[in-house]
């Protein structure tokens, strides 16, 4: 019986002594989010858009291309989210990497982009931010912090992202 | 079970008196200490968890004045300091003998919507700039934007802007100005000028010289 009660008293305490020590370490061990790398390239709708600009917002930055079938989703699901959350202050920044920027509008148009469709001729911007595989998703903090990169979404990343999102809006 | 021998049985219940007697007090100790050592974990992760979160409770308003005073000065002199080490930076990078600055102003504006201006010296391109539409409205404004700061030996040297937009009815236009620059000893500073030439309906592109 003793032993019986031994055991859980031990681990609680065991437990509370980890914790104890976890909270401090954590503190100390938290490093800052990296910078998001400044770029301005042209839009398909003509303008130039510069990503510091956009400092005080939360920024969902997509790169895509018009052949891939993931992206439209990705695209569709941003444009979304810039109905629910632009006045909370949400910016979407599509960054095509195609080369015909032509191609790039149609598709953006064809998701119901209301945003930005930029296009990344010469892939400088994909260069900066070690584009590996599309699309990228990348959350950029009010601070223009690069806060997490989601890859190809499904229902539980999805669920993920929104709730990255909401966390970074109410920052 | 049945006991035969009283003797024995007397032991029997003897010792299990004994082992009674020392059982109990063990146990107690056991208890006691667990509980000592439980309570001790649970004080240790509160005052972790105070120290992390709870400062803030702790304190009085005035002491948030006096916190926040300091902060702000901190700030100020971290500003003062980026300042300081810039302007050295800039000295440092671009001495005065050597250095040459490319400012671009707009000047109404309604012939012409600047996206962007390219500098060519001397046959290499050593700055293209894209505006946004809150940099052309900040020109337009009265804002003057550095496009180029760089290094040039004295001597002559050819300039050349490119300047990138929409002209009239939404037209792609492009226009260039160039301009032999005399680098002397001194800093020298050329302000690329957009204005409209009213009587052409046509957009006019000035390079200026400054010393």
């Amino acid at each position: 019986m003793h032993a019986n009660i031994l055991k859980p008293l031990a681990l609680v305490l065991v437990v509370t002594v980890l914790a104890a020590a976890g909270t401090g370490v954590h503190a100390d061990a938290a490093e800052p989010p990296p910078a998001a790398p400044d770029f301005v390239l042209k839009a398909t709708d003509g303008y130039n858009y510069r990503l510091s600009e956009y400092r005080g917002e939360v920024v969902a930055l997509v790169f895509w291309a018009s052949w891939c079938g993931a992206c439209r989703r990705e695209l569709e699901r941003l444009s979304e989210l810039r109905g629910i959350y632009g006045d909370a202050g949400l910016q979407v920044l599509a960054v095509a990497v195609d080369e015909d920027a032509q191609a790039a509008a149609a598709v953006a148009r064809s998701t119901g982009a209301g945003y930005p469709v930029l296009h990344d001729a010469a892939s400088n911007v994909s260069r900066a931010y070690a584009l590996e595989s599309l699309p990228m998703t990348l959350l950029i903090d009010r601070a223009g912090r690069v806060r997490s990169a989601h890859g190809e979404l499904d229902a539980a990343g999805g669920r993920q992202l929104l709730g990255e999102l909401r966390t970074l809006l109410d920052e | 079970m049945s006991i035969d021998n009283p003797g024995i049985a007397t032991a029997m219940f003897a010792g299990r008196r004994r082992h009674r007697a020392v059982r109990p007090s063990t146990g107690r100790w056991r208890h006691w200490a667990c509980a000592v050592l439980t309570v001790a974990g649970l004080v240790l992760a509160a005052v972790a968890l105070a120290e992390s979160t709870a400062p803030a409770q702790a304190q009085t308003p005035a002491t948030f004045q006096g916190l926040d005073a300091e902060v702000q000065a901190l700030k100020q002199e971290v500003v003062d300091l980026n300042r300081d080490l810039f302007m050295l930076e800039e000295e440092l990078l671009f001495p005065a003998n050597t250095q040459v600055a490319v400012f671009v102003s707009m000047d109404v504006g309604t012939f012409f919507a600047l996206d962007s201006v390219k500098i060519v010296v001397d046959g290499k391109d050593v700055a293209n700039y894209l505006y946004t539409q809150r940099e052309a409205e900040a020109l337009l404004r009265g804002g003057v934007h550095r496009a180029w700061l760089g290094n040039l030996k004295p001597g002559k040297h050819e300039m050349t802007a490119f300047f990138t937009g929409k002209g009239t009815h939404d037209r792609d236009y492009k226009r260039g100005a160039t301009l032999t620059i005399d680098k002397g000893v001194g800093a020298k500073y050329v302000e690329l000028r957009i204005s409209d030439r009213a009587s052409q309906l046509q957009p006019e592109f000035v390079v200026k010289e400054w010393e």
